[in-house]
């Protein structure tokens, strides 16, 4: 589609594109193409984006109504689970500690990934990568999986106390840097946590990752405020 | 997750968070029904720290709208109930992209809310894809003029859609508005398909010129 004049051309079918996306008039195929565009395209991205700030004076227009009671809670479940599902697993301490005990990973406060030649854990896709994390005297042990090609961190509590005051999050901690949130471990008793690319080349030799007790739904400040109940260094074999 | 915000970034919205908020006997509960965009973005930021209480207060204060928005666009109260669950799992979801980019929440929240009912009402009731041929959707690096074109802004668009026949200008607003297709515009306006997208491509290339005047 390239043609000399092509530039001019180009620009004003882009602004047009992005302003039908905006104002709502496409097939629902075309505005999956036109998101997928905006998330490798950053100028088209910030095309798009100064539509929806053009238009969205006529946000003025939409009128303000009280959703029904029922919504809320609906949303809660969806996004933090049942809880009450929650705790039975959490309280199953004795089903947790056969899990642990089952597993061929207890090293002690050590993180070991299964890989063996790179600094940066970058296996062959589909790897998973096991890791245990143990701390002293912890009322809590994980197991941790990583799936290299999902980026999903997966991690299984062993045993832990009382489900509804409080959360388990996830650090990674790089040298002197300020700990770095991973995520929140859902209170159903398992863990999955996608980490964004950015983050994969992350997890290398010695960096520490590291659980906390934080109030229910995690951290209120951004930084680990628990005890942290488990680490572990990550450590080729 | 709260990987690619700087910890620098974590303390601003941190502070920013603490500053603008009252709380009731350390609960987390926000007092006062009001609330400015500072506190709703301060708000956001603590979402994307994954505060349940903060969500449950952004929850309370801006439902109403998001509310409004899916209703009009999806039409009963039924779906539009279930598109708002969608919305708020979203909000949740990408609160922390939110807390790392510049700009006011509510048109990002209502961004949302439109995107996830339109999104509905086309699964609902499917309309022809427009790109084609017509439209090349590959990816073209931009000259270091057309980077700096995006940035620029003169003036509101209300001005700007003053420039624009009423029908078309009546037309540009429904489609936002309602999220109507260029099929219903045609339809509501009594013209042909062909035109009515002639109107709405001319409309936004007007509007884009004013705007940039």
């Amino acid at each position: 589609m390239s043609t000399p004049d092509q530039s001019k051309g180009g620009r004003s079918r882009d602004e047009v594109l992005a302003g039908e996306y905006v104002l709502g008039v496409l097939s629902l195929e075309d505005r999956q193409k036109v998101e997928r565009r905006m998330r490798s395209d950053r100028q088209f991205a910030a095309i798009v984006s100064r539509w929806e700030q053009n238009l969205s004076e006529f946000n003025e227009e939409y009128e303000r109504v009280t959703p029904a009671a029922s919504v809320y809670p609906k949303i809660e479940k969806r996004i933090f689970g049942d809880a009450a599902v929650g705790a039975h697993l959490w309280n199953s301490i004795a089903v947790w500690r056969s899990v642990a005990f089952g597993s061929l990973f207890l090293a002690a406060g050590v993180l070991v990934f299964a890989i063996t030649n790179e600094a940066v854990l970058r296996p062959a896709p589909g790897k998973q990568l096991s890791a245990s994390l143990a701390g002293q005297n912890s009322a809590i042990n994980l197991l941790a999986n990583y799936d290299v090609a999902s980026g999903r961190l997966k991690v299984t509590p062993v045993a832990a106390g009382k489900p509804d005051e409080k959360s388990l999050e996830l650090w990674l901690i790089r040298g002197s840097d300020p700990a770095e949130a991973l995520g929140i471990l859902p209170q159903t008793g398992e863990g999955e946590i996608s980490l964004p690319p950015e983050l994969h080349g992350k997890l290398t030799e010695g960096a520490i990752i590291a659980v906390s007790v934080e109030p229910f739904g995690g951290s209120p400040t951004g930084k680990p405020t628990g005890d942290v109940v488990a680490s572990g260094t990550i450590r080729l074999p | 997750m709260l990987s690619h915000i700087s910890a620098a970034e974590i303390d601003r919205v941190t502070k920013l968070a603490s500053r603008r908020f009252s709380f009731k006997d350390g609960a987390g509960v926000v007092t006062g029904c009001w609330m400015a965009s500072e506190e709703m973005e301060a708000l956001i930021g603590r979402v994307a720290m994954r505060d349940q209480k903060a969500f449950a207060a952004l929850y309370k204060s801006t439902s109403p709208k998001l509310y409004g928005v899916c209703l009009r666009i999806v039409g009963n109260r039924t779906d539009a109930e279930e598109v708002l669950q969608e919305v708020f799992v979203k909000i949740w979801q990408r609160a922390e992209q939110f807390a790392a980019s510049e700009g006011p929440a509510m048109p990002w929240l209502t961004a949302i809310a439109r995107n996830r009912s339109i999104d509905f009402i086309r699964a609902r009731k499917p309309v022809a894809d427009e790109i084609d041929a017509a439209y090349d959707l590959a990816d073209t690096e931009p000259d270091p003029e057309e980077q700096a074109i995006v940035k620029g802004e003169g003036r509101r668009i209300d001005r700007c859609m003053e420039e624009l026949e009423a029908d078309r200008g009546r037309a540009v607003r429904s489609a936002y508005v309602e999220g109507l297709s260029y099929q219903e515009l045609a339809d509501q306006h009594s013209v042909p398909l062909n035109t009515m997208r002639t109107w709405l491509r001319r409309s936004l290339i007007r509007l884009r010129e004013c705007m940039e005047r």
